[in-house]
């Protein structure tokens, strides 16, 4: 009796992991079976119920239902948890085949892992598409000659949304000048109502949405990419201090409501959407919330334009900040007929139709498409106007590494509340200098 | 005598009222769910001026709930049980006998309960993925059990100590052997402790997000707390979706605690009468 | 077969399939998380061991020491909060009344509901605009009195021990009605007929009896309070400016944000040292005094 049950408990334990593991083994050889099929593995994060990520999943349906041939292993893996994901497998060198990949930073520190592999080859083979794409589609997923992914969309990210009703009843105008920006200001906190919504609660937005634009506009975008390779400019340069001054300025006006620490990008948009606020400066991505939320009398409320000038800025005024957003990379261990599969699953989703069904669901693409606009709401159609008529300047967490936009964004906090620009401008370049060692 | 009703009546009165507040944001998440986005941000507090019923159905279907609701019931069940066997068993052992590495092997137990979860991601993965347990329900069982074992030993433990020494000495009188005392007094004795660790091991892996994201990766595995955080895309959350589904897997949460509670009021009576 | 090697065996056998389990998933993770603890690795790559570097970056990162300062705010709530109220609680809903089991349910629920939905509710109450908080005061005549609750660094953390004690309150009252239950009634007979009542027995019978359970609490409520962040994220997000950011949010955000796996893995370990101390202490503590 007593031997019997203590076989139980201790073969308990081992019995079920041996289970476990013959059931894993089972799984990967009934595929074998039958033809030579191409086993292609894709994770991607359009899993919610909004219409971009139906249009991508649609895609990726046409694919497998125009390749019997190929047996997709498709993972929609929860955005909130998607980059925690990919950098686990990524540190255990698991990449999937296909995923999708964010340009700039987690395109660099991959291809410093040996994660990925370049694919100008595909692009290379189809002139046609690559000269679709906008100017610099390609520049946040390069390194050297390498292309390694074409981009499915495109944020730029310092729009400045404005609502014409509480504008005219006024007597403003969209503001064009910095000092037409502080009267509008002015004018507005005197009849309370706030001039511009924020919520930067999330630490990033006043840096990508705000600053990136702002400061582009002070110091010039020649000056950014120098300091951020520390080559020949620094941060603590008087022309930054300059431009963190004038966030400052922007905030002790009174431009923000209260509490914009704590309220996150969207509670922002449904302010602004609610015409609480007659401004807001926010990126491409709102425009999704705001078609899925805002009522279409207030969207027709809606314009968009550029960040105001900056007296004597060295930068163009007529720009917006902006990144290509993310596109499809491919891992290193992908060859011969799997590649090949994979090229054309690639094509399928950053191709020419795709491009155009994703902008058709509310989306901004780098790719020439022209627009129906009959297809999207009327502000869509205002900012995609706007974004074919400027330039794209970088976007500083585009550019940074991580840790020092992580610096710079929390600054940005420290900024709003009264921190000192100098200080704040010493910690980012510190940061960026430990970063260089 | 009077007094003390009515102070005892003030104080329920005051419990009461406390309740009610605590209750308050279950109210508020089931009327959530049924509130359009638009409504979710301008009326947080109001009562929705539509009832959007069919938001959970669309949950439901959009995230493929009816799958992961059956992962997630396999899961936890089996992690639960053997959160129950393994963790009273050792909780016997070092509550009711004494030798030389007992120390050692609580203070062993103690490490685990303080390593927070997530930089135990990468290295269990790679473990994992050795030993091929990747992509399958032991992934998350598994790692679910040996992480709650701590909490389970150490609340078991403490409630066992409580038992007078007699007990075990009038079962041995009975010719019961270890075996025997563990499984016919022990375990009865100790069931308002088995229903605490219960509670609170099946909230733990009814809710576990990031072994759920990170071991399994075959969407006919995944597990609730993965089909309830699809509805975010990063910049924006569709709430009306997220809080019906949110409700949907609160629902088994709240009847498998009454059941617990239940035995843990009970418990003591019913060992008794076994023991 | 003697007696003591049966025990010894049935030592041996009970404990092995915990200890089985526990060290591969467990102890394996934590060793290996302390290794990479030595090294400069981004998460990705080749990675360069650089001895005790992370470990003297830690201690001179003024994040890391608000983030502890933070965290001991947290300990100390859950401790003093979470712990006494519980207790108190469960000497009053111990009977098996309607009544009595309503209030145990309603005072545990927020434990069943996600941390996500707690968070938005709480930053409701907070809401610098629209917020219930603000809105009372205004009623009240206080409008001095209003914050931005969360926002404003000066009372954010306090802010924030609120929801932190009114969440976790339940467990410990489950622990504790299960202890309290356990006392057996012969000793309840025995105490009236010493004619000990209210205080004198709850401190000279009661409390002692249930000793082992508090001593539990107590290191339940130190690690969870260690090594949880989830609600404090959803209101804050460890902002504004690093200002409720805690040990553990600390330790994800550079190891799976910002591409610093070995420093994060530094901080890890770093936390289990702390934890360690503390419930040595509070172990320490707790037996001097009663026994």
């Amino acid at each position: 009796m007593n031997k019997k049950l203590s076989i139980v408990a201790t073969s308990l334990v081992t019995t079920s992991i041996l289970l476990a593991a013959c059931g894993s083994n089972g799984d990967t050889n009934s595929n074998s079976n039958g033809k030579e099929k191409v086993m292609l593995s894709l994770w991607h994060n359009y899993t919610g119920d909004d219409q971009r990520a139906q249009t991508m999943r649609a895609i990726i349906e046409q694919y497998q239902k125009d390749h019997p041939e190929v047996e997709l292993d498709v993972q929609a893996i929860p955005p909130d948890g998607y980059r925690t994901r990919l950098k686990t497998v990524a540190a255990a060198n698991e990449m999937p085949d296909l995923f999708v990949m964010w340009p700039g930073v987690m395109t660099k520190e991959f291809q410093s892992g040996n994660l990925l592999q370049p694919i100008n080859e595909l692009l290379d083979s189809k002139k046609e598409w690559k000269d679709g794409f906008l100017p610099g589609s390609f520049d946040g997923f390069s390194i050297g000659e390498d292309i390694f992914s074409a981009p499915i969309a495109l944020s730029p990210t310092s729009i400045l949304y404005y609502n014409k009703s509480i504008l005219e009843e006024n007597g403003l105008q969209p503001p064009k000048t910095w000092d037409e920006l502080m009267n509008a200001v002015t004018v507005l906190k005197e009849k309370k109502i706030t001039p511009i919504a924020l919520g930067n609660k999330a630490a990033w937005l006043a840096q990508s949405s705000i600053f990136s634009s702002l400061a582009d506009r002070v110091t010039g975008t020649e000056w950014f990419l120098k300091a951020a390779a520390q080559d020949g400019a620094k941060f603590t340069d008087p022309e930054f201090v300059e431009a963190l001054t004038y966030l400052q300025d922007l905030g002790k006006a009174g431009a923000f409501q209260d509490g914009f620490n704590s309220i996150d990008n969207t509670q922002m948009e449904q302010y602004f959407a609610q015409g609480k606020a007659a401004m807001m400066i926010d990126g491409g991505w709102a425009l999704t919330n705001l078609a899925a939320s805002a009522s279409k009398e207030t969207l027709e409320q809606m314009g968009a334009t550029v960040l105001p000038s900056i007296p004597g800025g060295k930068g163009d005024p007529n720009t917006i900040s902006g990144v290509v957003g993310t596109g499809i990379g491919m891992s290193s261990k992908v060859k011969d007929a799997k590649k090949q599969a994979a090229y054309d699953l690639m094509y399928a989703m950053a191709g020419p139709d795709a491009q155009k069904r994703v902008l058709e669901s509310n989306q901004l693409v780098s790719y020439k498409v022209d627009l129906d606009k009959t297809k999207v709401t009327p502000i869509f159609a205002e900012v995609y106007d706007l974004v074919n008529s400027v330039t794209t300047t970088p976007v500083y967490d585009g550019v940074m590494s991580s840790a020092v936009a992580d610096e710079l964004n929390n600054g940005l906090q420290d900024l709003l509340m009264g921190g000192k620009p100098e200080e704040i401008a010493k910690k980012v370049q510190a940061a960026q200098e430990k970063e260089a060692k | 005598m009077l007094q003390r009703r009515f102070s005892s009546g003030l104080a329920n009165g005051l419990m009461t009222l406390y309740a009610l507040v605590t209750l308050y944001p279950l109210f508020w998440l089931f009327t959530s769910a049924f509130k359009s986005n638009e409504e979710f941000y301008s009326r947080p507090f109001q009562l929705p001026t539509t009832w959007h019923w069919d938001s959970f159905s669309r949950a439901w279907k959009v995230s493929d709930m009816g799958t992961s609701m059956f992962n997630s019931i396999i899961v936890t069940g089996a992690s639960l049980v053997l959160t129950l066997i393994i963790g009273a068993l050792a909780a016997y052992i070092l509550s009711r006998f004494q030798f030389r590495l007992k120390l050692a092997v609580m203070g062993l137990f103690l490490l685990g309960m303080l390593i927070p979860v997530h930089s135990t991601l990468v290295p269990l993965f790679i473990v994992m993925n050795k030993i091929d347990l990747l992509n399958t329900y032991g992934a998350l069982i598994f790692p679910y059990v040996a992480f709650e074992l701590p909490i389970a030993i150490f609340i078991i433990q403490a409630y066992m100590n409580t038992f007078p020494k007699e007990i075990e000495e009038a079962a041995h009188l009975d010719g019961m052997g270890y075996w025997g005392t563990f499984l016919k007094i022990m375990l009865p004795l100790s069931a308002p402790a088995l229903s605490t660790v219960g509670i609170l091991a099946l909230l733990r892996f009814w809710n576990d997000f990031s072994f759920a994201l990170v071991f399994i990766s075959k969407p006919e595995l995944k597990t609730l707390p993965l089909s309830l955080s699809q509805f975010a895309t990063g910049y924006m959350t569709d709430y009306e979706l997220t809080m019906a589904a949110l409700t949907i897997a609160v629902i088994p949460t709240i009847i498998l605690y009454l059941i617990f509670q239940r035995s843990i009021m009970q418990g003591m009576v019913a060992g008794a009468v076994k023991g | 077969m003697t007696s003591t090697v049966r025990t010894r065996r049935f030592i041996v056998i009970g404990l092995l399939p915990a200890l089985l389990l526990f060290s591969f998933f467990v102890i394996i993770p934590i060793i290996w998380s302390a290794y990479y603890g030595f090294f400069d690795w981004k998460g990705i790559g080749t990675a360069k061991f650089i001895g005790f570097d992370n470990y003297s970056e830690i201690i001179h990162d003024e994040v890391f020491w608000r983030s502890l300062k933070n965290n001991m705010l947290v300990v100390a709530a859950s401790v003093f909060g979470q712990v006494p109220i519980a207790l108190v609680l469960a000497l009053l809903l111990l009977k098996n009344s309607w009544i009595h089991k309503f209030i145990r349910t309603a005072v545990f629920m927020p434990m069943v509901l996600s941390s996500v939905v707690v968070g938005i509710i709480w930053g409701y109450i907070y809401h610098p605009e629209i917020g219930i908080l603000n809105f009372l005061l205004d009623s009240l005549g206080l409008e001095s009195w209003k914050r931005q609750w969360l926002g404003d660094p000066a009372v954010s953390m306090y802010s924030l021990m609120v929801p932190i004690i009114w969440n976790y309150i339940g467990p410990y009252l489950i622990m504790f009605i299960a202890a309290l239950h356990n006392i057996p009634s012969e000793m309840d007979d025995a105490a009236k007929i010493d004619g000990a009542k209210g205080s004198r027995k709850l401190f000279s019978l009661t409390l002692p009896l249930i000793w082992d359970t508090i001593k539990v609490a107590v290191v339940l409520c130190i690690s969870g309070s260690l090594k949880s962040f989830d609600l404090i994220y959803i209101m804050t997000g460890g902002g504004p400016a690093h200002s409720t950011e805690l040990l553990a949010s600390y330790m994800y955000n550079n190891t799976f944000a910002i591409y610093r796996f070995g420093y994060g893995s530094a901080v890890s370990t770093a936390i289990i040292i702390i934890s360690l101390f503390l419930i040595a202490g509070s172990q320490y503590l707790m037996k001097s005094k009663n026994r």
